[in-house]
């Protein structure tokens, strides 16, 4: 009985409908943007305004608002923008080297090789270790006296507290750590390529290289376009890596960003400056990341 | 605000998980149930755990009412660990530590006073000079002991004694030790082709620099008018330029092993590439165990500039000042470090005991693995002024130890090295001044 009386009235009611549909979705999503809310937006606007503090660790200080007397600060620091600077060249060296071997390996797996299979999933073995596992492990490797790489060599370098080696050393094992996932990526995107492009180019008289750089790379362009910047952010982010391997050594050699801000908060007890850092290096790499996309986006326009 | 900083914390201990959490039921000891303490230990040899735990499973069986869970820590990241779990006010409740680090904490208000609650005979058992190393302010203008000294290191010599005596150099005793001067002459004379006097190991330098450098009254820092700056004189240059000459004017000490931590030249210096290496009195068990049959070491004492002086830092038991159970606490570090478990401690970790009543031990003083040596050295400690600065791990990490690094790989000067260490320094200790 009501049920005929409302339709109607219902069907002339639907903008009214919708909006109480609206708060239906709305509870529906409740359970899934509490956590977020909780978990991960309310600690980044937490830590946004304590970048503006001068928070410190003690049971008997007293946190006042300093506006933006820590940025200054930042400005000054001469030993941030160091680290900076070393941050810059890890993230950029990672990635373009993560890049360029993990095309080569997906080329590779790509082809139609014997016990591929296999193959893809040795490929994918770094993906599986964590990052403290990894760095753990290529500690030994790289152990001046133990190492089996100075017993291969058969030099004597003591590769991680060298002042000049020590970076390189890490860039290393940060291509390493890092090939998998982008090597999957990008053997996704080959696989995505249609044939016919390769067999026309092939009628065409194409050669390998020139069917890879006219069909392969600009076919792949809007995979390489992601999984770089998204390589980019992660190394730039990395920290339980060189934790591992160096803590920021030789002499603050290897002291990535993270690692700096990571010291301020847990090591001197500055929490308000550490959050500043913290502000500064995600200001800084969306600017470099909207920059690098903003350009990849036009060119592809 | 300060709910802030507490928040904080408690993120901060989710992302480390570095800290376990419980075992605090306030109220146990009135219902009846047994006190829970936490102790915190860096014991890392084997035989110093085996000696931790022995004593902490005495203790247990002793006194049913006040029950200690053995807590394993380790010195890599202690301090890290400790800033997050006092934040959280989830810190054990008995802590290992050692005094550089405690000056901060205490400055932070984290740790205990427990300049009253001490028992009398744990007190005067531990000389006066030992006390100083662990007496800070408490960042309110006051002073406190925020832990108890327990063992302690001086810096000597280990020597391939085969060398040593064809190099024809006097042997030094503890009463006669050795000058810088007769250091660098022994060093020269045993440095042949393929074959150094010494290994200067620099993976950290700061520590030996600045506890050597009161060899010749280097004290590098002066505090004056409640301002504390970092000063490199003529005193603080004299070890700074004898290591660098035997580097490379004397060419006695081989530069490779520069990047090395403290133990990592015994390979060579049992394979009579090095003559001697610096090392506190603790390598004495690596040393021991490690020699291939055949192989004659001694331990000689400290080197003597104007005097034999050396900075003393001790491995402390503090007590967390958010413990339930302060006095329960008190209560068994007392237990732990009285004078028969101190020497059972030091002879676990090849440490020097802060008690007296544990140095006069006989294990202290007999000739074997030169104990004697060891233990005499330990009149030459004194308080290190650096310990007093808050700042100080800042200071070294930041500025001190990449500086001392590349001047001892020779990349920078005596002048450039004195003026960073003094221009970049007095900025970090100016933040810790505010």
């Amino acid at each position: 009985m009501t049920l005929t009386a409302a339709r109607p009235a219902g069907t002339r009611r639907r903008p009214a409908r919708s909006r109480s549909g609206g708060r239906e979705t709305f509870l529906l999503l409740l359970p899934a943007l509490v956590p977020v809310l909780v978990l991960s937006v309310g600690p980044l606007l937490y830590g946004i305004l304590l970048a503006f503090t001068d928070a410190r660790s003690g049971r008997n200080t007293e946190t006042s608002f300093v506006g933006l007397a820590n940025f200054g600060d930042l400005l000054a620091d001469g030993d941030f923008w160091e680290s900076f600077r070393i941050g810059m060249v890890w993230a950029v060296s990672v990635t373009v080297l993560q890049f360029l071997a993990s095309l080569g390996l997906a080329l590779l797996l790509n082809q139609d090789l014997r016990l591929r299979g296999f193959a893809r999933v040795l490929a994918l073995v770094p993906w599986a270790m964590p990052p403290v596992v990894i760095g753990l492990m290529w500690r030994l490797v790289y152990h001046p006296d133990a190492g089996i790489l100075n017993a291969v060599l058969g030099t004597d370098v003591d590769w991680l507290n060298d002042f000049s080696v020590a970076l390189p050393a890490v860039i290393l094992v940060g291509v390493w750590m890092g090939m998998p996932q982008t090597t999957v990526v990008l053997l996704a995107g080959l696989q995505n390529v249609p044939k016919e492009l390769y067999e026309a180019a092939g009628v065409d008289g194409a050669g390998v290289w020139r069917r890879f750089w006219n069909i392969t790379l600009p076919q792949l362009r809007p995979v390489i376009v992601a999984i770089t910047s998204l390589d980019f952010v992660w190394n730039i982010n990395q920290f339980s890596l060189v934790y591992v391997l160096t803590q920021g050594g030789p002499g603050g050699r290897t002291r990535l960003p993270m690692l700096f801000a990571y010291e301020e908060a847990f090591r001197y007890g500055f929490f308000g400056y550490a959050a500043t850092l913290g502000v500064a290096i995600t200001i800084v790499v969306l600017a470099v990341l909207g920059l690098y996309l903003w350009r990849q986006m036009r060119e592809a326009d | 605000m300060r709910r802030w900083s507490a928040a904080l914390a408690v993120a901060a201990v989710v992302l480390a998980a570095g800290c376990s959490s419980g075992g605090g039921d306030g109220d146990g000891a009135a219902s009846g149930e047994p006190v829970k303490l936490r102790f915190l230990s860096l014991a890392w040899q084997k035989e110093s755990i085996t000696a931790n735990k022995q004593l902490v499973d005495e203790w247990n069986k002793a006194n049913p009412k006040i029950q200690v869970e053995y807590v394993q820590g380790s010195w890599d990241n202690v301090n890290d660990q400790l800033v997050t779990s006092f934040e959280a006010g989830d810190a054990p409740d008995v802590i290992h530590d050692d005094s550089p680090a405690l000056s901060g904490f205490a400055a932070r208000g984290f740790l205990l006073d427990l300049s009253s609650s001490l028992p009398s005979e744990l007190k005067s058992d531990i000389p006066q000079a030992a006390w100083d190393t662990v007496t800070f302010g408490d960042g309110k203008g006051g002073q406190g002991v925020y832990g108890v000294p327990f063992l302690q290191e001086s810096q000597v010599l280990y020597a391939n004694k085969k060398l040593l005596d064809a190099s024809g150099a006097r042997m030094p005793t503890p009463d006669e030790p050795w000058t810088w001067d007769e250091f660098a002459e022994a060093t020269k004379k045993m440095t042949k082709s393929g074959a150094y006097g010494v290994a200067w190991p620099m993976k950290s330098p700061v520590n030996k620099v600045l506890t050597l450098g009161l060899n010749f009254g280097g004290t590098f820092f002066t505090t004056e008018g409640g301002k504390t700056r970092v000063k490199v004189g003529a005193e603080e240059r004299e070890v700074l330029s004898r290591i660098h000459d035997q580097l490379y004017k004397d060419k006695s000490a081989d530069p490779s092993a520069l990047g090395m931590g403290t133990a990592d030249p015994l390979p060579g210096f049992f394979g009579g590439k090095y003559a001697i290496v610096p090392a506190g009195v603790y390598l004495r068990q690596q040393v021991a165990e490690q020699a291939p049959d055949g192989f004659e070491w001694v331990t000689l004492p400290p080197l003597k500039g104007v005097t034999a002086e050396q900075g003393a830092t001790s491995q402390t038991l503090s007590v967390a000042a958010d413990s339930k159970h302060a006095q329960e606490a008190v209560k068994f570090i007392s237990f732990f470090l009285n004078g028969p478990n101190q020497a059972k401690l030091a002879k676990g970790d090849w440490l020097l005991p802060t008690s007296t009543s544990a140095a006069a031990d006989p294990a202290m003083t007999q000739k074997e693995n030169f104990w004697d040596v060891a233990t005499a050295s330990a009149k030459n400690l004194v308080v290190a002024p650096y310990l007093k600065v808050d700042g100080y791990d800042e200071w070294k990490s930041k500025v001190a130890t990449p500086a001392l690094q590349e001047y001892f790989a020779d990349k920078i000067s005596l002048d450039e090295v004195a003026k960073r260490l003094v221009e970049e320094g007095d900025k970090v200790l100016e933040r810790y001044g505010r």
